[in-house]
């Protein structure tokens, strides 16, 4: 039985096998339908979903560089004395402290145990307790004028899968003068291989440097200690000093507001340098590496000054930025061991938690703790303890990227070993205490520079040429050529970009000029052979499909440029002296870079040809034809209707094509990468390279840590690209969509 | 004419000038590529110079040019760039040498071209040849007529090696690793017992002596492959002695006729196109290259077609047409014009660092810190270009399913056909060509995509295919090669730039051969749809 015999054997059959057959059949057929159609809706909007969800997914990556740091409440034991100088392990476990007695202890934060208790200086009365930033050693200065600096060492290990953290006290080392007493104020530092400065006031006013550098030898393992000492003056109102982490520099403080600074090395100058500041200096440290100062103020300002040169030329400290006010005056600056950052402490028991580069106040609150007598920040930068009248307290502070802001980010940032406010990105270097820089303003410059230079080549070529495709082209000639553009936009930019960097560059830089003369030649050999086309017989030109004479410029053209190579050397000679580098060095002071804004100009334009071309030529063809009918049966010529109908009717798709064009030059990555240096520097000359956004995140998002500054900036600048590109792309859309509508009501 | 007609037809050429211009930059392109790589494998003569100042050099001139301005004192001279091979004597490929300093020029016939394993070309003449330290045979034309034997069998060498070392030896490397992770993995799970532990112990002693015995095996056949060597002389009259396992091809490039420099020449492509690369990818061949990114695009459509067409069909055949799905549809458009780097980083935080970091903390974590799908691979490239790429395949599919005309459907639905059955047995087969148009757009732009890539999982050297015999024979989290990062990577960030930029030039024309066929099939397909509606419709 066939099918069609079957249908109508139901048809003409009982009425309930049919009605049951009916329902039971289309039931089956209706689910499925059924669940396709949910399939297909939850897939689809699924789909279209996740992939929106990509711009979500980079601004989730993104948010965190603008919070603030969390700090709460960690360990707090009590102890039998008042805390007057500490150090931490990086751990948060053990800390070593110094009481008003003299005595060294190591105690647990979590048993409240104290591990190791050293007296240092028994039989004397302490004057002064300080801490050094790196927490290498506690110090005192006592009443016998002398000084005692106790090693403290941490310990990491593990047993059983366990961290141990064990804290070492070593023996006290003692500086002092034979003649008269130290006296406050005094400081001391110590690096790596155990070299230590102590810097002290003397009884007779005068400044002594103790210098005790230790030499390993290599071989035997020999230590050799070696003494120096040198003194200078003391200004009467001296009262703070801080050694930098080199031992090259000493900064002092007068509470009438005067900053010092002397040369330590490899003597301490005879005069300092005095830099009067507005206000009653009431605390003063170092941010990591030494070079910015930390000034706290009786009003509790806050300031931080580096040593640059000055307008009028000379070097010494300048104000570099000021924070905000806390309400009493500052009491203690300690610095991070990892970054640029630091806490202060004032007298009102306020804390607050800074960061020098960006300048943010990331966190300020009470600690809960009363008169704070001695701060330190955690090796790790992860917490920071405080100790009070007898109490050891530490808060967790949770601060993964401090060193950017929004500000930082886009404005200039005055960096330390600057002279000036810049806008610099260089995000690593191999230094411990280098300040990361984060600028993203020269490298938006760098991607409108090259945008722009590839805009040059690509509009007026790719604009042209679609004019002349869509209106003097026969359209027997146009479906050959249309289709050959479009194979320019399907080369792969990694090969243009190859071509540009190693092929042309090279060539480009050995004869520059020829660019030029075939920029003025080509414009010239373009009339001359139409002029020469013209003059063909009418019979031959009639013959040929419409648009041929753009095939006999293609031959010209070659030879041409042909020409123009040969005849190099000649031109350079006559109109640059035979080197053009030198001359453009002579004229305009300009360097010339092998792969420059010019080289990326050319192969960014060539990939962005045939986009403008594409979309313009499409504008130009979709214009009505009753327009163009109608202004030529009004007599006007082809060259008329096309300038005064044509090319008015379809800018705003020529406009969109622009905008498109520009959208794609932007975010280029492998072209830009290879074709220019990638250096990110801001300048517009286009003989430089620069780095643009896109090959930024090429080149650095490999090395970059994940959740990292590094890493969330790069998801910034993809963020950027995304939102710029996405905008640009829509606008041209929907300016596209409104010319369409008008073609339509045309 | 009056004025403005002739500065109209000024315009007017102008015009025709700029597209001029335009096919100009595109055909000399194409030419620039096409020369420089299929002349990459075409062996020119190796020439002998005699210096004036005495002394000779042989090998194959790469063009003459004007000396640079900067070097004034030979100004107006024309120099040659030569390469004269022989990295372990001189150092470099390339020297210059100017002309006045050469006082004639020879092609003799017993100079001899060697491809070497290491160290490159070398060129110079025949002198002895040895097995195991005593001269076999002496003097250029008994050389050259014995080593075609030696070599055969050398070869024969050296394939059993590899053999040797691609298959037992990586078994049993492979198979020691499984045991750590197993190992470690028992460990994690709250510790093997003891018969477990005697187990491990007793397997891993035995995968230790299965390997000692055939490492032993193959430092024999190693020493074996060493033991004939031929002495050579290079033009400035050192004298090297050259193991004839490690010499790839053996040539007397001045005495071919134009039959074997054919043959050679194909055989150089093949050896291009199915070898392994060598000297950190500047010689041999990119086998590996061509498989990491043919895996990769198929990895990635077969991801990229079904969601491309389920979000185009509900586009265009569910979704209620109204200013929410033009403004999606606006949207998804022109989300195949935002910059791919944006989608490699979005790869990079989402696949490999999200989604990976998971994976491995579920699966894998007896393998942990190191990672196995946290970091780049060919699943997750395949994944971000399939991201990259949906557009087309919406748009395209969209375009397709749009063109399929009512009456097919009206005609379909009157039958008594669901909705689902007439897009699934009517308007998707019409649809079809679209769709594979969108496809194979899709795949063009995959396989010509580098920038994402670089950091979601290529590599400039990857030790094994994602596909191999070992379970589960796909190995999706592994690195891979690429043509494309091929290029970038031998072109500027290899150790010998000059040396390897031909070589650079033939894996462009690859790349760009590949994908400009993919567009143009895509566009002679796309025609033929055009056409095929519009009788189909009547």
């Amino acid at each position: 039985m066939d099918r069609n015999s079957s249908a109508s054997s139901s048809l003409d059959g009982p009425v309930d096998l049919s009605a049951s057959r009916a329902l039971a059949i289309p039931d089956r057929r209706t689910l499925a339908d059924r669940v396709a159609g949910f399939v297909v809706r939850a897939g689809g909007i699924g789909i279209i979903a996740s992939i929106l969800a990509i711009l979500v997914f980079i601004v989730a990556e993104v948010a965190p560089l603008v919070d603030g740091a969390v700090v709460v409440p960690g360990a707090r034991i009590s102890t039998l004395h008042d805390a007057k100088a500490l150090s931490i392990d990086p751990y948060k476990r053990l800390v070593a402290w110094l009481d008003a007695a003299g005595v060294v202890r190591v105690t647990d934060l979590q048993d409240e145990e104290t591990i190791e208790e050293r007296p240092v200086a028994p039989d004397s009365t302490m004057v002064a307790a300080l801490a050094d930033p790196d927490g290498q050693f506690l110090g005192l200065l006592d009443d016998s004028g002398r000084i005692e600096l106790s090693p403290v060492s941490w310990r990491v290990g593990f047993e059983d899968g366990q961290r141990v953290v064990g804290g070492d006290i070593g023996d006290a080392v003692r500086f002092e003068l034979s003649d008269v007493a130290l006296v406050e104020p005094f400081t001391a530092r110590m690096v790596g291989d155990g070299s230590q400065v102590v810097v002290s006031r003397t009884a007779d006013d005068r400044l002594v440097a103790f210098r005790r550098t230790r030499e390993i030898n290599e071989f035997t393992e020999e230590i050799t200690e070696s003494d120096s000492r040198s003194f200078t003056a003391a200004p009467s109102e001296i009262a703070r000093l801080v050694v930098d982490d080199e031992q090259e520099h000493l900064f002092g403080a007068g509470p009438d507001g005067r900053l010092y600074h002397w040369n330590l090395y490899p003597r301490v100058s005879a005069v300092p340098d005095v830099t009067l500041i507005d206000g009653d200096i009431t605390a003063l440290n170092l941010l990591l590496g030494g070079r910015a100062l930390v000034v706290g103020l009786a009003d509790g300002g806050l300031q931080v000054w580096y040593r640059a040169t000055r307008e009028d030329g000379s070097h010494g400290l300048t104000l570099i930025r000021q924070f905000p006010p806390q309400p009493a005056a500052i009491r203690h600056i300690a610095p991070s061991r990892r970054d640029k950052g630091f806490v202060a402490v004032d007298d009102s028991g306020m804390v607050g938690l800074y960061y020098s580069t960006s300048e943010r106040v990331l966190w300020r609150g009470s600690a809960g703790v009363e008169s704070i007598g001695a701060i330190a920040v955690t090796p790790k930068a992860d917490g920071i303890l405080l100790a009070g009248s007898r109490v050891l307290s530490v808060l967790d502070v949770d601060n993964p990227h401090p060193d950017v802001s929004l500000w930082s980010l886009f404005a200039p940032v005055w960096y330390e070993g600057y002279d000036e406010p810049d806008y610099v990105w260089q995000s690593s270097s191999g230094t411990d205490d280098f300040e990361p820089k984060y600028s993203l303003t020269p490298l938006l410059i760098g991607t409108f520079k090259g945008t722009i230079y590839s805009l040059l080549l690509a509009i007026p070529l790719g604009v042209l040429g679609a004019m002349y495709v869509s209106q003097f082209m026969h359209p027997r000639l146009r479906n050959i050529i249309k289709p050959t553009i479009e194979i320019m936009a399907a080369l792969p930019s990694v090969v243009l970009g190859f071509l540009a960097g190693l092929w042309l560059a090279p060539r480009v830089e050995e004869s520059f000029s020829t660019l030029i003369l075939m920029v003025i030649a080509f414009p010239l050999v373009i009339v001359g052979t139409g002029l020469l086309w013209e003059r063909l017989p009418v019979n031959w030109r009639n013959r040929m499909p419409l648009g041929s004479e753009a095939l006999a410029f293609a031959l010209t053209l070659a030879v041409a440029g042909a020409v123009c190579v040969a005849f190099d050397d000649t031109f350079e000679a006559l109109a640059f002296g035979g080197n053009f580098q030198a001359w453009l060095r002579n004229m305009t002071g300009l360097h010339y870079d092998q792969r420059n804004a010019v080289i990326v100009g050319l192969a960014m334009g060539f990939a962005v040809i045939p986009i403008i071309f594409a979309i313009s030529e499409d504008a130009f063809s979709n214009v009505p034809r009753n327009l163009v009918s109608g202004s030529l049966a009004l007599g006007a010529n082809r060259w008329q209707t096309v300038s005064r109908i044509v090319l008015p009717t379809a800018s705003p798709g020529i406009f969109s094509a622009i905008m498109v064009g520009f959208g794609r030059a932007v975010g280029e990555t492998m072209i830009v990468l290879m074709a220019t240096g990638n250096t990110p520097i801001r300048d517009w000359n286009p003989f430089n390279g620069f780095r643009t956004l896109s090959a930024n995140i090429a080149v650095e998002i490999p090395e970059a840590p994940q959740f990292g500054t590094l890493y969330r900036v790069l998801f910034l600048a993809a963020l950027l690209l995304f939102i710029v590109t996405f905008a640009v792309n829509t606008a041209a859309e929907l300016v596209r969509q409104r010319l369409r509508e008008r073609y339509a009501r045309l | 004419m009056s004025t403005t007609d002739r500065i109209g037809q000024f315009f007017t050429w102008l015009c025709g000038g700029a597209l001029a211009l335009n096919l100009l930059l595109v055909v000399g392109l194409l030419l620039l590529i096409g020369m420089h790589g299929l002349a990459y494998f075409w062996q020119s003569g190796v020439a002998e110079l005699q210096l004036r100042g005495g002394g000779r050099l042989l090998g194959e001139i790469h063009g003459v040019e004007e000396v640079p301005a900067d070097e004034a004192a030979w100004e107006g001279e024309q120099r040659m760039r030569m390469k004269i091979g022989n990295r372990d004597l001189y150092g470099l490929d390339f020297r210059w040498v100017r002309e006045s300093e050469v006082e004639a020029v020879t092609y003799p016939e017993d100079v001899v071209l060697l491809e070497r394993m290491e160290w490159g070309n070398f060129y110079g003449r025949m002198l002895e040849l040895r097995q195991a330290g005593e001269v076999v045979s002496r003097g250029a034309d008994s050389v050259w007529s014995a080593f075609p034997a030696v070599h055969a069998s050398k070869m024969e060498e050296r394939a059993e090696i590899e053999a040797l070392e691609a298959g037992p030896i990586g078994d049993v490397n492979y198979q020691i690793e499984r045991l750590r992770l197993d190992q470690r993995r028992a460990d994690l799970e709250g510790g093997a017992d003891a018969a477990d532990r005697a187990r491990f112990g007793r397997s891993e002693t035995e995968l230790n002596q299965r390997y000692e015995s055939l490492a032993t095996q193959l430092f024999a056949m190693r020493d074996r492959l060493a033991d004939q060597q031929v002495v050579m002389e290079a033009a400035t009259g050192e004298r090297k002695a050259i193991v004839v396992g490690e010499i790839v091809r053996c040539l007397r490039p001045n005495a071919m006729g134009a039959i074997d420099s054919l043959l050679l020449y194909f055989s150089r492509i093949w050896e291009f196109v199915s070898g392994s690369p060598r000297e950190s990818n500047t010689e041999g061949g990119i086998f590996p290259a061509i498989f990491g990114t043919v895996m990769m695009v198929f990895l990635m459509s077969f991801a990229v077609v079904p969601f491309g067409v389920l979000a185009a069909l509900y586009l265009r055949e569910y979704a209620k047409e109204g200013p929410v799905v033009r403004a999606v549809r606006i949207a998804v458009n022109n989300l195949a014009g935002v910059p791919s780097i944006v989608f490699g980083v979005f790869g990079l935080g989402f696949f490999v660092y999200l989604i990976g970091g998971t994976i491995d903390q579920i699966f894998y974590p007896e393998a942990l810190p190191t990672p196995t799908y946290g970091t780049g691979g060919i699943l997750w490239a395949s994944l971000t270009l399939a991201l990259l790429t949906v557009p087309v395949v919406i748009v395209a599919a969209e375009e397709g399913l749009a063109a399929v005309p009512r009456i097919v459907r009206e005609g379909s639905l009157a039958l008594g056909a669901t909705k689902f059955e007439t897009i699934w047995r009517v308007v998707l087969p019409a649809a079809a060509p679209g769709i594979l148009t969108g496809m194979i757009l899709a795949m063009a732009r995959a396989a010509g995509e580098v920038a994402p890539l670089m950091i979601v999982g290529m590599v400039k050297l990857a030790p094994s295919l994602p596909i191999d015999h070992h379970f589960p024979f796909v190995h999706l989290e592994r690195k891979f090669m690429h043509l494309g990062f091929h290029v970038y990577d031998v072109g500027f960030q290899s150790p010998n730039v000059e040396a390897s930029q031909p070589l650079v030039f033939a894996t462009a024309l690859l790349l760009v051969a590949v994908v400009v066929a993919m567009n143009l099939v895509a566009v002679v397909v796309r025609n033929r749809v055009r056409r095929g509606y519009s009788t189909s419709a009547v």
